[in-house]
């Protein structure tokens, strides 16, 4: 790749010879990813970790019954599942997403 | 009859699967992770079929049964702990390319001493996680066919080191598949065409309502190995061999061995480690106090979040994705598999409080899975489904167990005898043959210590597992991948501090010190304390004594760069693991 442009260095060739400027171009990258899974973090915490607080400050949720089930058994019985592959989907498009962007920086196209 | 002959041909096809692998498996590389050539789906089913063990084909249902709709958070928690090692773990750690956790630790941090602290940790995880899974085998066959608890244990304990050694991991991935699919139709089918016999989920006032578990209509007759303490919640009465007797509420009495029948509508007693339970209380997913109280649960829930990535059979499947982004594809599906799967067991809970209530006395509500197809539909189509039911039970006992032993003898004969011999250069070969004899060694202690536990819940000796991974491995892989002022002597101390707690914590519970209050929930489930205390303590050591050596860098770019880019540089070869070729 640098062959090409011999007259610039590549983000690739400051990379791989551990510069200044590769640590800088590196630091971006992990900490775009760690961003990405603390939002993603964030979702998942706020959603299920409020949940048991909220089953339990709510009593009507046990009285509510849906083909004869209390609804609170209910929320904790189904809807996590799905919520985590939503949640999960939505993350890997994003990180294979920033995965490809540092490539293309890389290779300097 | 039937229920058996369901059980061997499970075992038989699952054997078959694995000696299959044998024509494959020539290298270390295919025994260990199986060449990297395995696809997104068949590494998905792979890694789901070797994760649901005992604990969530048995022990969610006989924890439900036991204690209440509190339980089905266990479901949730087992599920979550692949999001926490999608966000933060699958594609580093794939792209590290090591071979088990132990090489990771020593690559990442330049430590051999870290390395054999791991190899011990990953032995004693993987030892104590095997033990309710034999467990589990013996109860399953004593239910099946009144054999002796031993023979369970013994049995599966000697079947599945054969399928290890022979096959290694090559076989044990499509097995694992195999036996994916075996669980979620043994879990799945049998629960759905119950609730359609019985005309929809059970409710009535002994499960949502205010009465306690009573026998049924037509009296209950409960058989006994052994005397057996309980306690009456409620006035009732039984009759026994010694004659019919009157209880009031509260009463304690113990009852003979043998058969003792209660009257119809009478109240069931409590068996031991059962506490009684009206419907209202036992449906009830989050009380104020107790093992449904917030502060057990946030500490089950992280212990299960975090400790899924530290369980070392698990974490090895993802070193067979062919990069990270497959790595990261794998889990997705891992997630959905799972939850398709984590819908069913509090199913037999709820069915098992209706219509096995004679569990409460006995106390084997562990067993409540393998009970229910029979008493909810009498006849031939409860056999089948019973037989279907722990068909599926027993693929849940091998698969896990398998994968389990793959880890031990894999740090056995890779980690561990090496160092024993230093002096020796071990060819592939002689590795290879290590690895067979230390497949059979492995399961030994943990086949003893089965024999036992038959009086331990399946779910307590799990959690303890969990606790202990999310108490150790887990802060050395987040901060290891993401933090790259992380110093090997902070490692050590967080793991040996973090591991030593969790250990003590349940070891008191166990011995009962703590109470039923915030003390006894924090001994039973530790993480939501050791857990932060392994991260600071990592992190407080490493500050205290920084070791910026060159060359941090170059790990964070091998852990996070994206493929084909040339900065996986730690590992070419696929037979030289990187702790191996560093030296």
């Amino acid at each position: 790749m640098s062959d090409a442009r011999p007259w610039s260095r590549t983000p690739g060739d400051e990379l791989a010879d551990a510069t200044a400027h590769g640590g800088v171009y590196l630091r971006r990258l992990v900490r775009a990813q760690l961003a990405l899974s603390l939002v993603a973090l964030v979702a998942f915490g706020g959603l299920l970790g409020s949940l048991p607080l909220v089953l339990l400050l709510v009593g009507r949720l046990q009285h509510i019954t849906l083909a004869g089930i209390p609804l609170a058994d209910l929320l904790v019985a189904v809807p996590p599942f799905p919520l985590f592959v939503v949640i999960g989907w939505i993350y890997r498009r994003r990180a294979d997403a920033i995965d490809d962007a540092f490539r293309t920086l890389v290779r300097g196209e | 009859m039937i229920a058996l002959a369901m059980v061997a041909a499970v075992v038989v096809v699952a054997v078959r699967l694995s000696v299959t692998g044998v024509r494959v498996a020539r290298t270390p590389s295919d025994l260990f992770v199986a060449s990297r050539a395995v696809s997104t789906w068949w590494n998905a089913g792979a890694i789901s079929g070797e994760y649901l063990s005992a604990a969530s084909f048995l022990g969610i249902a006989g924890l439900t049964l036991k204690v209440g709709a509190g339980a089905l958070w266990q479901a949730v928690g087992f599920a979550a702990g692949y999001l926490a090692l999608l966000l933060f773990v699958a594609a580093p750690l794939r792209r590290y390319g090591s071979y088990t956790i132990a090489d990771f630790a020593e690559a990442r941090l330049g430590s051999p001493a870290l390395r054999l602290l791991s190899s011990a940790v990953v032995l004693l995880i993987s030892g104590f996680y095997l033990v309710p899974q034999l467990k589990g085998a013996g109860i399953a066959l004593d239910e099946l066919t009144n054999l002796p608890y031993w023979v369970g244990v013994v049995v599966v304990g000697a079947i599945v080191p054969l399928g290890v050694a022979l096959g290694g991991m090559r076989g044990i991935t499509y097995v694992q598949a195999f036996q994916f699919w075996v669980k979620l139709t043994a879990i799945a089918v049998p629960a759905v065409l119950i609730v359609i016999h019985l005309g929809g989920l059970p409710t009535g006032p002994a499960i949502f309502g205010h009465s306690f578990p009573r026998a049924p209509a037509g009296g209950l007759t409960v058989t006994l190995p052994a005397p057996t303490p309980v306690r009456f919640p409620a006035a009732s009465a039984y009759a026994s061999s010694s004659g019919r007797h009157r209880v009031a509420s509260g009463g304690e009495r113990t009852l003979p061995a043998g058969r003792v029948r209660f009257a119809g509508g009478a109240v069931l007693p409590a068996g031991p480690d059962v506490t009684a339970q009206r419907g209202i209380e036992w449906a009830r997913p989050v009380s104020s106090s107790g093992d449904s109280s917030p502060l057990f649960l946030y500490s089950l829930l992280l212990a299960t979040f975090l400790g899924t990535m530290g369980l070392p059979h698990i974490l090895v499947r993802f070193y067979t994705s062919p990069d990270g982004p497959a790595a990261r594809r794998t889990t997705v599906s891992v997630l959905s598999l799972l939850g398709l799967f984590y819908l069913f067991p509090g199913i037999y809970g709820l069915l098992g409080r209706a219509v096995t209530p004679g569990l409460y006395v006995t106390g084997q509500t562990d067993a409540v899975v393998l009970t229910v197809p029979q008493a909810a539909w009498p006849g031939l189509p409860g056999e089948l489904l019973g037989g279907v039911v722990a068909a599926g039970a027993f693929a849940a006992f091998m698969s896990t167990s398998s994968g389990l032993l793959v880890s031990i003898a894999g740090t056995l004969s890779y980690d561990v005898w090496p160092r024993l011999r230093p002096q020796h250069t071990i060819g592939a070969r002689a590795r290879q043959a290590h690895f067979r004899i230390a497949a059979p060694l492995g399961i030994v202690i943990p086949v003893a210590l089965a024999l036992v536990a038959e009086n331990l819940d399946i779910s307590l000796l799990v959690g303890w597992a969990f606790a202990l991974a999310a108490s150790t491995f887990c802060p050395l892989f987040l901060l290891g991948i993401w933090w790259n002022r992380l110093t090997a002597p902070g490692a050590v101390a967080g793991i040996v501090l973090g591991g030593t707690l969790a250990t003590t914590a349940i070891f008191l519970d166990l011995a009962h010190v703590g109470g039923s209050g915030a003390a006894g929930a924090l001994l039973a489930q530790p993480a939501v304390v050791t857990v932060p205390v392994a991260f600071s303590t990592m992190v407080a050591v490493s500050l205290l004594r920084p070791d910026r050596g060159e060359g941090t860098d170059r790990h964070l770019l091998a852990l996070h760069a994206p493929e084909e880019l040339g900065f996986d540089v730690t590992m070419r070869d696929q037979n030289a693991p990187v702790g191996v070729a560093a030296r």
